[in-house]
């Protein structure tokens, strides 16, 4: 064994960008919860522009996605992947000029969204200032992630890397091909494409936004951080590696699902139902080694909280990628699409599979970086049920009030005339606006304690120096488990 | 499994449980003794409030044919006889892996306890309006979780810690389960079986 000290890791930059995904998840889920209040109490926009239901939404789903689950995803990436390399980061100045950047994007775009600007895609509604000096950071975030996989001392590429690998490309390329616009003036753009081909445009990057992002870099997460606190070795990593391939190959068509009934070609329509049922089976297979590779953590369950919220977030994923491509069949859509069921479906996703698995994560996490305990147990068990309750109520009534919305409004009188009005299903809609609205105080409650707990946790300390192991290349998989990867199984 | 037992699983789940636990009843008696009449309880409500009272989803009350009405009903009985037979048999499929008893009794057993406050919930459904049964049944709902999760580890006889990570695994599947039911519902509305609409 040599007495070479390699480079600590660069920590303190994870633990800047875990402290604002927490920032921004708390700002985020605020606006949500404000603009959930507004669909039953319209009065609360008052009358003010950048108050209105059209502006704050766009607020608080740029703040939950490019905010939170942005920041997360760095950060968590920034760790694990220094972690599987055996290396520290590459260009550490570049990882906090990424960091400081993204925060004033941040801060400037929703002030911008506040003000009216707006591209008016969905999930793309920066402006064109905004998009190049995305797509400016979002290369220097590949220039470290990848840059650290070039220095690697390790020979296998874990499979979270993977994952991880395949947002920041592909992110990328929607990112740019989506948003390439005529500027008109510094706050109003013009998409390059005209009609239903900036419809099927729009909708290749907003269904792989979430597939890329919302599910990949996610799992990227999980497949690191699970069998780090499970401490098993993930169930079958072979099968993540093909579940890795088919979800690559098959997520990238199902974005016209978006579409069905529209002015596209049916074909079109029906290859992305069909690639969206496909789909099912990659989301699955991760599942399925999700729940495994837990299924022999047990014992820690009792003492630690954070497993909890992974199990829950492996149920939420189940849910979620089963109703998805069930959503995508046309007979079904013909009920579910422009409802509040597909309002509960993104949330069973992004509440209850994205939000539970960070917050698992930061459970995990935080300690680590400060080096002592979690603050409280208690508080992180509260959290546990108030994420669970607020989840439940959100995604029911949001169900409830979705078959309700569609029935009513394909009801026919006897002249074959649409027999309710617009305002009569609004009304009838409300009062699960008042459950759902509880549903969301409740989960950013949570999040609030989680918060606080954190804070308190990693009060008057500095991030902790850890230094990467005196690393040897390492066959690509031992011959006696060719099935397990057991650096990634073992703790840091 | 008697009708004691069934009270129990209301008001002192602990001994429903234990009851299960050390008296093992057969497969049979458990489905045609009381999960069946439990299945039969939603539907039947839901066709008596349907032809009395119309759905009301806060406009005024639709009225369905007795027929319609009858043939949902119908279709109600037999997905929720496939949700409880099949949620025991994932139970049972499961058992192996988190260490738990593996009989397909018990798993039935255990499923038709958990589906007592549901099946006795549904009595909301003699009112069929939207808002008052989502009300009243999402916290049946929580009720249910909560017998699957205290009463899982006593009836097929696991750790606590593994009967958690079981009862997750299969809150999962009851998950996917309610959402197919969904689904069904908008598939044969779109066919005509249900209300008229135009699709």
């Amino acid at each position: 064994m040599s007495n070479v000290v390699h480079p600590a890791y660069e920590d303190r930059v994870v633990t800047a960008f875990v402290g604002v995904a927490v920032i921004w998840a708390i700002v985020g889920m605020a606006a949500g919860v404000y603009v959930a209040a507004e669909l039953v109490w319209p009065q609360l926009s008052f009358s003010q522009p950048w108050l209105s239901f059209g502006r704050l939404r766009t607020v608080h789903t740029n703040a939950v996605v490019f905010g939170f689950a942005v920041c997360a995803l760095i950060g968590t990436s920034f760790y694990s992947v220094q972690r599987t390399s055996h290396v520290r980061l590459f260009a550490p100045k570049l990882a906090w000029t990424l960091f400081y950047g993204w925060q004033v994007l941040m801060v400037l775009g929703a002030i911008s969204l506040l003000k009216g600007w707006t591209g008016g895609k969905e999930y793309a509604e920066l402006e064109w200032p905004f998009d190049i000096a995305i797509t400016v950071l979002w290369l220097a975030y590949g220039v470290v992630f990848f840059g650290t996989i070039a220095r690697r001392k390790m020979a296998p590429i874990y499979i979270s890397n993977w994952f991880y690998g395949a947002l920041i490309i592909v992110i990328a390329m929607l990112h740019v091909v989506n948003n390439l616009a005529v500027p008109a003036t510094l706050g109003k753009s013009y998409s390059l494409y005209a009609g239903a081909q900036d419809a099927v445009v729009q909708w290749w990057y907003g269904h792989n936004a979430v597939g890329f992002l919302l599910t990949g870099g996610f799992l990227g997460m999980l497949y690191y951080f699970l069998p780090k606190q499970a401490e098993q070795p993930i169930w079958s990593y072979r099968l993540s590696i093909v579940a890795f391939w088919a979800f690559v190959y098959s997520y990238i068509w199902a974005g016209p699902h978006h579409l069905h009934y529209n002015a596209i070609p049916e074909w079109v329509q029906s290859l992305g139902v069909v690639m969206s049922l496909v789909l099912l089976a990659p989301s699955w297979a991760t599942m399925i080694n999700g729940v495994m590779t837990v299924s022999n953590a047990w014992r820690k369950l009792r003492t630690d909280p954070a497993l909890k919220f992974i199990v829950l977030a492996l149920a939420f994923y189940g849910l979620a990628t089963f109703e998805g491509p069930m959503m995508s069949i046309r007979s079904v859509n013909v009920m579910s699409h422009f409802t509040e069921w597909t309002i509960g479906h993104v949330h069973s996703g992004a509440l209850g599979w994205n939000a539970l698995i960070t917050f698992g994560t930061f459970y995990f996490l935080v300690p680590r970086l400060a080096g002592r305990p979690l603050a409280s147990t208690a508080l992180a068990n509260a959290h546990f049920w108030l994420a669970l309750a607020g989840t439940m109520l959100y995604i029911v009534s949001m169900w409830a009030a979705g078959l309700s919305q569609s029935l009513l409004w394909l009801t026919l009188d006897e002249l074959g005339e649409v027999q309710y009005s617009f305002v009569d299903v609004v009304r009838s809609t409300q009062p699960y606006y008042l459950v759902r609205l509880l549903g969301g105080l409740l989960f950013l409650a949570g999040a609030v304690l989680m918060a606080v707990n954190l804070r308190r946790t990693f009060a008057g300390t500095v991030t902790v120096t850890v230094h990467p192991p005196d690393a040897v290349p390492a066959p690509a998989a031992p011959a006696s488990a060719p099935d397990r990867v057991p650096d990634a199984a073992s703790p840091a | 499994m008697t009708m004691l037992h069934l009270g129990n699983a209301l008001k002192s789940p602990r001994r429903a449980f234990d009851a299960v636990a050390s008296h093992p009843p057969s497969g049979m008696r458990v489905f045609f003794g009381t999960g069946l009449w439990l299945a039969l309880c939603p539907p039947l409500f839901a066709f008596v409030g349907t032809t009395l009272f119309g759905w009301r989803l806060g406009v005024d009350p639709m009225f369905l044919p007795v027929e319609t009405a009858l043939a949902i009903s119908a279709a109600y009985f037999v997905l929720l006889i496939f949700g409880l037979l099949s949620s025991a048999f994932v139970a049972h499929w499961m058992a192996a892996t988190y260490g738990a008893d593996t009989s397909y009794a018990h798993s039935l057993a255990l499923m038709t306890l958990v589906a007592v406050p549901l099946a006795v919930g549904s009595i909301v459904h003699l009112y069929p309006n939207a808002f008052f049964n989502v009300i009243v049944l999402v916290p049946t709902l929580i009720w249910s979780m909560y017998l699957l999760y205290r009463g899982l580890p006593i009836v097929l006889k696991t750790d606590p810690g593994r009967g958690m990570l079981m009862a997750s695994a299969l809150i999962a599947y009851l998950l996917v389960s309610w959402v197919t039911l969904l689904g069904i519902t908008a598939v044969l509305w779109s066919l005509g079986l249900g209300p008229r609409i135009a699709t």
